[in-house]
């Protein structure tokens, strides 16, 4: 664990020391070097569920992918954040990459953590830097607004989280993952226990987001600059997911029933937030509640507890997290030449740029969880373990899937085919690094179609 | 004011507040609490203003009240018990009459209304003196007296408080009105646990002087007093405007920085108290008080100033100020979190 | 609760009420201040002789040396508002407020 957190903390001395015209190829680099020692984490080889490298940090099969995830996505961020910061002194471009080596560290910390305490207090961490990347750095009036609904939406529901788990500290003396899981089932019945089970959900509920307390996740996006988007639609997302896994270990009687209202709401979001993606104007708003709508499907599937559905839970968030990211960085280069972010004012891109158009079809494709791809296993998975539980549920799951295919299409209908408007002639074509962006976003989700069990997590 | 009066004024500052630690007796505690008043008076009043005078005016009855009657309840205490002793058991009554004097001075929620306008009369340097040195002195007996009033009523201090410090700063745009209601949101929470865990209100009393120092101090260095004016203070000094963002949301208490340290101790002791809807409402009512730091941050940091300065850039100009303890602080501010095991082991 | 008792408490209630309720001139508030001093001075002289503790017998001189002195500081702010306010109603001590 240490031999990537320490050279990610050595990233803030290079980022401050590296000469000015080699600020971002170092980074970049040193960002990669960093990502790919990280993936000597999916090399699993330890008997026990756990690999403890030291006493408060541990790794298992379903906290890797999610460390993998984070540690992949640093390089990717800085490489979309070169053009957009261009135009800043350097040292302003200085601090806006410490605030994204910031965010890693925080999330290396909360995806390693064993104490729940630890990991929550990270989880709170990265509300810092990532509400300080869309206040600041974001580029309209709105961003403001956004930044409140992000830390009020976060804050509100993680507070009674707090108490909680200060409560489930109290009566079962310790809060380490590793030993909770050991402890006999908690007897809950009234009505205390109940609220008490809601407050440990319903934190990363907010932080998925489930449908209902979804509002700050579209301004987020909409307001966000691109590496803010990025992640928090590829990792700040999964830490709500990755909390739920944590936590209902522990919840497990009362959440057979307590859970229903939640799964109910949480498929009703897939169509709902489907539906809204379908008249969408606004390019980011629609890649923003398409994740709304995954999300959904996450939260059925760990919500239900059945080991195919978190497996598929697991699946689905780290194929979504690298698609989602890969439409985003698409939509900012498609953004940073139109300057517009509606979908009608940049058609027919397809005939101006023909690799770009292809990245869009693959990156669609993945969204709408074409047949090899991982997302489509994560689908599938959490259907089938839906329709196990209830036949009926298939109409909303299987509406869902339709709906996403639809507004996959219409994206990339309205931005990639159709005449090419007069007033968007003289763009600037695309930089090598745009592609390797892409690349480097896509390369994984299908390299991961050959060997899918490395993020299934535990019940491999 | 002349040098030497004001060592002589700053030194009797010391002296009551030394006098009132290192009592035993009532009456030298309020002789102390006295002579820290006194004290505090030609500070505040040293510019012959409208506003200081009101303020000072202000002051000085709510403190002589409040100083009356905690002698008023040791000598009803000493009529009744025959003792002057402080951390005697003294009688249910005088106790809860001597928490209210208390609270009245160092500005708890129902006794709160003086605090605003006396902090906004007064200049910032007077006004860190006023809400940290002074808090320390009333401190020192609260903890002593909290022992013996009834655990209802500091839990009802402390919710109150803690909302009405959210409350209030809400709507307000001065500087030092939006501190003094930050104040009294803070105060709300040393008190909580005044009664169960009398060393973790010290411990939240100093991770308080020492964020609200960071804050008073950096504000002085922008000469900022309304929130309009922080709207320009990326020109003044760059680095210390991207610190003073996290000094506050430090101050309203998120996670990584040294405001969660005593939040999260107190949350934990009351919770094993038993009292979790307490502990719910008051981590929720930190929430109201967030909202105005993280106004505060907008307007300062996260917004850059909408058209560019003609005249030279104030930041390449060398300091005026001593920056030695606002570095000290601000640094205090932001990374004290990771160690909150020392802090248990110094305090417990 | 003995005579004595009772008619220092009744004194300083009494100033207290007036300080509280009475906010008219800042002299009155001064005056009902001196007021609630004095009763606890004849309540500290009082405890003394009934109690004969000879050690304590200074402290009711001590607490009449600090309320006059409280009393000269409050004296000096009546000239200081005065001059800067005008008449001395409380009412009138309204420039900071919200």
């Amino acid at each position: 664990m240490l031999k990537v957190l320490i050279p990610t903390l050595m990233l803030f001395p290079t980022t401050w020391l590296a000469p000015k015209k080699w600020l971002w190829a170092t980074t970049t680099s040193h960002s990669l070097i960093i990502a790919l020692i990280s993936l000597t984490w999916l090399n699993w080889t330890a008997e026990t569920g756990w690999t403890l490298p030291n006493s408060y940090m541990a790794i298992d099969p379903l906290s890797a992918p999610l460390l993998v995830l984070a540690c992949w996505l640093l390089p990717l961020m800085i490489l979309a954040s070169q053009n957009h910061t261009r135009t800043e002194p350097i040292s302003r471009q200085r601090t806006f990459i410490c605030l994204l080596i910031s965010l890693q560290a925080f999330l290396i910390l909360a995806f390693g953590a064993t104490e729940i305490l630890m990991f929550y207090v990270m989880f709170e961490a990265t509300l810092v830097p990532t509400l300080i990347i869309i206040t600041r750095w974001g580029n309209q009036a709105e961003r403001l607004n956004a930044g409140t609904y992000f830390l009020f939406y976060t804050l509100a529901g993680s507070l009674p989280l707090l108490v909680a788990l200060l409560a489930l500290q109290n009566s079962t003396g310790s809060l380490s993952m590793i030993i909770l899981n050991f402890n006999p089932p908690l007897a809950l019945a009234s009505w205390g226990d109940m609220m008490w089970w809601a407050a440990c959900l319903i934190a990363f509920l907010v932080k998925m987001p489930l449908y209902g307390v979804h509002l700050w996740l579209p301004k987020a996006h909409v307001e966000a600059p691109i590496a803010g988007s990025m992640v928090l639609a590829a990792v700040l997302l999964k830490l709500g997911g990755y909390g739920m896994i944590r936590m209902s270990t522990i919840l497990d009687p009362i959440t057979k029933e307590a859970a229903y209202p939640f799964i109910v709401l949480a498929l009703w979001g897939i169509i709902m937030t489907g539906s809204i993606c379908l008249r969408q104007t606004d390019l980011k708003s629609l890649i923003a509640y398409s994740s709304v709508s995954h999300m959904g499907l996450v939260a059925g599937g760990i919500l239900i507890q059945t080991p195919w559905g978190l497996t598929g839970a697991l699946i689905l968030m780290i194929a979504h997290g690298l698609v989602s990211s890969a439409l985003f960085c698409l939509a900012n280069t498609s953004y940073e030449r139109t300057h517009s972010r509606t979908m009608a004012l940049a058609r027919g891109m397809q005939m101006l740029f023909p690799l770009t158009a292809t990245w869009w079809f693959v990156a669609n494709l993945a969204n709408l969880a074409l047949p090899p791809l991982p997302n489509l296993m994560g689908e599938v998975m959490i259907i089938t373990t839906m329709f196990n539980w209830s036949p009926w549920t298939l109409i909303l799951t299987g509406l869902g899937t339709l709906i996403t295919a639809g507004y996959s299409l219409y994206m990339f209908l309205m931005t990639q085919r159709g005449p090419v408007p007069e007033h968007i002639k003289g763009l600037t074509p695309y930089h090598t690094r745009e592609h390797l962006l892409i690349t480097l976003h896509l390369l994984p989700v299908i390299l991961l179609v050959l060997k899918p069990e490395l993020i299934w997590g535990w019940f491999y | 004011m002349s040098p030497l009066v004001l060592v002589v004024l700053l030194s009797s500052l010391g002296l009551g507040t030394a006098m009132t630690f290192a009592s035993s007796h009532w009456l030298l505690a309020w002789m102390g609490l006295e002579i820290n008043t006194l004290a505090i008076l030609p500070l505040m009043a040293q510019q012959n203003h409208p506003r200081a005078m009101e303020a000072t005016t202000k002051y000085f009855l709510i403190q002589a009240t409040a100083a009356a009657m905690i002698l008023f309840a040791s000598t009803t205490n000493a009529w009744a018990s025959g003792q002057w002793d402080i951390t005697y058991p003294s009688h249910p009554v005088t106790a809860t009459i001597t928490m209210a004097a208390l609270a009245m001075k160092i500005g708890l929620a129902p006794t709160h209304f003086w605090l605003p306008e006396v902090l906004q009369g007064v200049s910032l340097t007077t006004g860190l003196i006023l809400s940290t040195w002074q808090k320390l002195a009333p401190f020192a007996l609260i903890l002593q007296v909290a022992n013996y009033t009834p655990p209802y009523m500091l839990t009802a201090l402390a919710l109150c408080s803690t909302l009405v410090g959210g409350w209030g700063g809400l709507n307000q745009t001065q500087l030092r009105k939006i501190l003094a209601y930050s104040s009294i949101a803070h105060l709300g929470w040393m008190i909580l646990v005044a009664q169960m865990a009398p060393q973790l209100t010290l411990i939240a009393l100093i991770t308080y002087i020492v964020m609200t120092t960071a804050a008073f101090l950096t504000l002085n260095n922008m000469d900022a007093t309304k929130t309009a004016t922080l709207a320009s203070s990326w020109t003044k000094s760059p680095t210390l405007t991207a610190m003073a963002c996290l000094v506050l949301l430090s101050l309203g208490g998120l996670p990584p920085l040294t405001g969660f340290l005593p939040k999260w101790l107190i949350l934990q002791e009351v919770t094993n108290q038993g009292f979790i809807p307490t502990a719910t409402v008051m981590a929720l009512s930190a929430l109201l008080s967030l909202y105005f730091y993280l106004r505060l941050t907008y307007a300062m940091s996260l917004t850059l100033f909408p058209h560019t300065f003609n005249s030279v850039t104030p930041w390449r100009m060398t300091a005026k100020r001593p920056t030695l303890l606002l570095s000290t602080t601000i640094i205090m501010t932001t990374c004290l979190l990771p160690l909150t095991p020392s802090a248990l082991t110094l305090l417990i | 609760m003995t005579p004595v008792q009772f008619s220092f408490t009744t004194a300083f209630i009494l100033g207290l009420m007036g300080l509280t309720f009475h906010r008219t001139h800042l002299l009155s508030a001064l005056l009902c201040l001196e007021g609630m001093m004095l009763a606890l001075f004849v309540a500290l002289s009082l405890w003394t002789l009934q109690t004969e503790v000879t050690n304590f017998s200074a402290a009711p001189m001590l607490l009449l040396a600090f309320s006059a002195c409280e009393a000269s500081v409050g004296l000096a702010l009546l000239v200081a508002t005065n001059r800067t306010h005008g008449p001395n109603q409380l009412q009138a001590l309204n420039i900071l407020q919200c």
